[in-house]
């Protein structure tokens, strides 16, 4: 039973650590929360469900989905965020907002208000077990692609020359580009990243949820946020280490409450994140500049 | 800016005045206000239910109109889902000069509106709500359309009773009065005809994983032979896929709310699933004959029973007005009420005696190979129906 819920925790703070990865990481450079990211899962869930019901095989429609999340991320910086370059933080916000929006209009009035099945393969339910423990098949993949998707993050951002330079520019963006790097591609670099990320945690999300509607991305999002922010809002390994500490608070509250305080679950998590917040105002581990939206 | 504000008002008044002007001017003609939710989470249960009253309203005003004489006006409102929304809509509806009120499929927002047109007079009726605590929460003008939560959830009971089931886990969202109560509606009926309730789980709307709620299902030391929830989309289709992930082969069943075509699609998945609906079209039936016209009408087939139970909302309130014989607000209302075995398309429909929450009849379905199959289609005795 124990040992069952620490694999449940694991696995959901991955997709929580991804999403929130994602947030920091266009946070850490422009300084924005991003709340359309959420949408950019949206758009990836119906890129996934276009593709299948196209008949491509399974591992390319997960394929063409993700990078479908990837290149809206990058259209969304060139259209709706790069004429606000120079605007406030505050205009940058209420951008990603009007963005989220629109695209929910869209969404719902362009393909449809109820939410699309998404026929995951039969393997996908299975489990196996060892003994009387049974793992399932979507929570081991879960576990694996974060793990993964983390890893080669590590890498691109310690060994690669564009990596090197989005670190730099995280703590101080004024200097890079004094080095002669070119802002806008740093930019759409981290968007790219981040709508990599979501497009990530969005299969993993439709695997756990067969369906994708209009409004999927509102939760995720929401999620993210709290734990980019507990983990020290513009700080990476802080995004994953807030990622996975919600995912376990959330488990192991559902997994204890009694019936009667259950529906109260919510609120005791976020009384959580405030405790964090008072005891470590910057968060678990606070970026290197710290910066608030 | 007081006197950017004041030439607002002013215009409101000119509107509102130049809508009464115009209500007046043609007697024949009555406003139905529909406060409906067209974008949101309702809207896939609000669009198919608005569609086959508007096919009803097209057909009888090509006869003549309500009872004959009296030619539909349809104002339509998004309620975007919003409580508060369906509330500011309804007001610009009733101000509009609406006479019938139609409300969202959901007890909550339709209160807000009953809140309005209660004090009015003015007869509500939800589209497809099927809470039993909706009508007297509002009061006399506030009509359910749908078989109600309650005896939803004795036929459902009735069938597992029938099929031996013995131990039931009751799944339930507080968020909601029809997540919460349905399934203890179920286990209420199921103790009373000898079954046990031996467990119960709560979970969020929109709440992403149900993994720790499964391990707890799986963990029962008294296990379970029936799963009853009242969870839909996109909860449902959540919770079943990791339920199955997690090799739990334990039935699932619901109630109206996931017969809908994105449940369907999930194929495999749902195979077993029990589910109600309205009616259920044999061959040669009403309901075939209504299915085929609905197709013809919007160019596509019914997605559910919602659009008959939409269509039956314009027979219903044609009859009213008929049996009223005006146009009178009060009058209708009274017709509404005291209707009894009024003939719809699934069957026959009952006000009178009730509290407001119409008798008829409740088809039971099961999901087999992607299809949904009928079961059998019953009204569940009234001593049965667990009070609201």
């Amino acid at each position: 039973m124990i040992a069952q819920q620490i694999i449940n925790a694991v696995s959901l703070g991955g997709v929580y650590a991804l999403l929130a990865l994602g947030l920091a990481i266009v946070f850490s450079i422009v300084g924005l929360i991003n709340f359309a990211h959420g949408e950019l899962m949206t758009l990836s869930g119906y890129a996934l469900l276009a593709s299948l019901v196209l008949g491509f095989p399974f591992p390319m429609a997960v394929l063409v989905a993700v990078s479908c999340g990837a290149l809206a991320a990058v259209a969304m910086e060139r259209i709706a965020f790069r004429p606000m370059r120079s605007a406030s933080v505050t205009s940058l916000l209420l951008t990603s907002f009007a963005v989220s929006s629109l695209l929910k209009v869209v969404f719902q009035n362009g393909i449809s208000a109820r939410p699309q099945a998404v026929a995951m393969p039969g393997w996908m339910t299975g489990a196996f077990s060892f003994g009387d423990f049974t793992i399932g098949v979507g929570p081991s993949i879960s576990i694996v692609v974060s793990a993964l998707a983390l890893i080669a993050l590590e890498v691109f951002l310690r060994r690669s020359v564009t990596g090197t330079a989005m670190r730099a520019a995280a703590e101080d963006f004024d200097v890079v580009r004094l080095m002669g790097i070119p802002a806008s591609r740093i930019i759409a670099t981290a968007f790219l990243l981040s709508g990599l990320l979501a497009g990530l945690a969005a299969m993993l999300w439709v695997a756990q949820r067969a369906s994708v509607d209009p409004l999927m991305g509102f939760t995720p999002v929401l999620k993210a946020f709290i734990a980019a922010v507990v983990g020290g809002l513009g700080s990476l390994p802080g995004a994953v280490a807030g990622g996975f500490l919600l995912g376990i608070i959330e488990v192991l509250l559902q997994a204890t409450l009694p019936a009667a305080i259950a529906p109260y679950r919510d609120a005791i998590v976020l009384s959580g994140v405030i405790a964090v917040l008072l005891l470590r105002p910057q968060g678990l581990i606070p970026a290197v500049r710290v910066q608030r939206s | 800016m007081p006197s950017l504000y004041r030439l607002h008002r002013a215009a409101l008044c000119a509107a509102v005045f130049g809508v009464a002007a115009v209500s007046t001017a043609s007697a024949e003609e009555i406003i139905i206000g529909a406060a409906t939710a067209q974008t949101g989470v309702l809207a896939p249960y609000d669009q198919p239910a608005l569609a086959g009253l508007r096919m009803a309203l097209d057909e009888l005003n090509a006869k003549g109109g309500l009872g004959g004489k009296y030619t539909v006006k349809l104002m339509i409102k998004d309620t975007r889902s919003d409580t508060a929304q369906t509330a500011t809509v309804a007001q610009e509806l009733i101000d509009a000069g609406a006479r019938i009120m139609i409300t969202p499929c959901d007890a909550d927002p339709s209160i807000s509106a009953g809140q309005l047109t209660q004090p009015l007079g003015i007869p509500t009726l939800t589209l497809c709500g099927s809470a039993p605590v909706l009508t007297g929460a509002v009061g006399d003008v506030m009509f359910g359309t749908y078989p109600a939560d309650n005896v939803q959830a004795t036929a459902v009971a009735d069938f597992a009773v029938s099929e031996g089931k013995k131990k039931v886990f009751l799944l339930t969202s507080p968020d909601t009065t029809y997540t919460a109560n349905l399934p203890e509606y179920f286990g209420k009926v199921f103790e009373k005809k000898g079954g046990a309730v031996v467990g119960r789980g709560t979970f969020t709307m929109g709440q992403p994983d149900f993994s720790a709620e499964i391990t707890n299902i799986k963990g029962l030391a008294d296990k379970p032979d029936l799963i009853m929830t009242a969870a839909y989309e996109p909860d449902f289709p959540a919770f079943i896929q990791q339920l199955r992930g997690a090799g739990v082969t334990i039935p699932v069943y619901g109630a109206d709310a996931i017969g809908t075509p994105t449940i369907k699609a999930l194929g495999k998945l749902v195979d077993g699933v029990v589910y109600t609906a309205a009616g259920y079209a044999e061959p040669g039936s009403k309901l075939e004959a209504f299915n085929a016209a609905f197709t013809k009408y919007a160019g596509h087939a019914p997605e559910s029973t919602y659009e008959v139970n939409g269509y039956e909302i314009g027979l219903i309130l044609d009859q009213a007005v008929k049996t009223a014989g005006s146009d009178d607000p009060k009058a209708i209302r009274n017709a509404i009420a005291n209707l009894r075995d009024f003939e719809g398309i699934t069957g026959k429909i009952t006000y009178a005696g009730t509290n407001r929450m119409p008798l008829r009849p409740v088809a039971l379905m099961r999901y087999e190979g992607g299809e949904g199959k009928h079961v059998e289609t019953l009204i569940p005795d009234a001593a049965d129906v667990p009070a609201p």
